[in-house]
């Protein structure tokens, strides 16, 4: 999932207190279940916001909205009616979320309300650590189903770096795995350790963010 | 305060004696208004349970839970401890004071002893001055 975390509620407050009436939209898919952006976390930060408004001597009026995606036209077509009676818009969906609603809706000012961090997995309650990078060049096949792109500190593709802790942590992080002893362990435990000494094509980062913007295009879908 | 402290208090229906009459006790408390509010287990208490009711106006809110070697839900307690603990760091974080919100674990409570923790909370709150959301309360 594509997972978020709240910016602090004061700059929040600070971005929206010139405005007087807001929607404070929710998504109920990705941000949801990184409890960041879904329903429990619109009716948190409602509350909240209106209060850190009152004490800095703005109080606004926030009316709260939760989508069943923001990323797709059609649930964005729920905010129609509610776009005209207010100032300003606070989405606490991901950075694909947010510019939807400002696509459609350009005659008011859209917010984020939370930072978009990762393509993550939930591996324990309240702990979501990321899995993927989106690097458009998938080499999980290679790698034993474990991705050095987003798992990797330095994102090496070729082994460890030497830095590895005596307890298989990263020399960056102690919390975190190092991505290579988890796939050299797992490459032993299949019996396939012979597969990582293979000479592997170069990656192709072309096709990453590196690569400009993407498009991705498919005739058979068009209209 | 200018006016008599709000307090709400949110409380496990197992942390009080059987014979406790809460509601009949509050009444008669004098120098706080509180409002007692039972609930089958305190872990049915969120985040914005909390948020709301100070948003409403409440000075201070007391959620009282059970041991937590006695939690009939098992975790309910502590679930119950832990939202308080992120609710409190909310109010903290818009100077709202975390004090606002307490947390107490207890068991076989008299009305009394319940409406005692109301009485601590009005105290805790009191250097923060009344809830800037109570109606009237300039801004």
């Amino acid at each position: 999932m594509i997972v978020a975390e709240w910016k602090p509620v004061n700059e929040l407050a600070a971005a929206l207190g010139s405005h007087g009436k807001i929607l404070l939209v929710g998504c109920a898919t990705c941000v949801a279940e990184c409890a960041a952006g879904g329903e429990r976390e619109v009716e948190t930060l409602a509350p909240l916001l209106r209060m850190a408004l009152q004490v800095e001597g703005h109080p606004v009026e926030i009316r709260a909205k939760t989508l069943e995606r923001q990323c797709e036209w059609e649930f964005l077509e729920e905010l129609d009616e509610i776009i005209p009676e207010v100032d300003a818009v606070l989405s606490l969906a991901c950075g694909i979320g947010v510019q939807a609603v400002a696509e459609r809706f350009p005659q008011v000012p859209v917010y984020p309300g939370v930072n978009t961090t990762a393509l993550a997995i939930r591996e324990q309650p309240g702990l979501w650590t990321a899995r993927c990078a989106a690097c458009g060049d998938c080499v999980l096949g290679e790698t034993f189903g474990l991705c050095p792109v987003a798992r990797c500190a330095k994102s090496l593709m070729n082994g460890p770096c030497g830095g590895t802790r005596k307890d298989g942590k990263c020399e960056v992080d102690e919390n975190t795995d190092c991505v290579w002893t988890l796939i050299v362990e797992r490459a032993k435990a299949r019996g396939s350790l012979d597969s990582l000494a293979q000479v592997r094509r170069p990656k192709d980062w072309s096709n990453s963010r590196h690569g400009g913007p993407k498009r991705m295009f498919r005739e058979d879908l068009r209209e | 305060m200018s006016l008599d402290p709000e307090i709400v208090v949110l409380y496990c229906q197992h942390c009080v004696a059987q014979d406790a009459h809460v509601a009949v006790a509050a009444e008669q408390v004098r120098g706080l208004t509180v409002r007692p509010t039972l609930m089958p287990c305190s872990s049915k208490v969120e985040v914005p349970h909390l948020l709301r009711i100070l948003e409403q106006g409440a000075d201070g809110v007391e959620l009282v839970a059970c041991p937590e070697a006695k939690c009939r839900f098992l975790v309910g307690s502590l679930k119950a401890e832990q939202r308080v603990s992120r609710a409190r760091g909310l109010l903290e974080e818009i100077r709202m004071g975390g004090q606002r919100l307490g947390f107490s674990r207890k068991e076989k409570l008299s009305a009394e002893a319940l409406l005692d923790l109301a009485e601590a909370r009005a105290v805790a709150v009191k250097p923060l001055g009344p809830n800037p959301m109570k109606k009237g309360e300039p801004a």
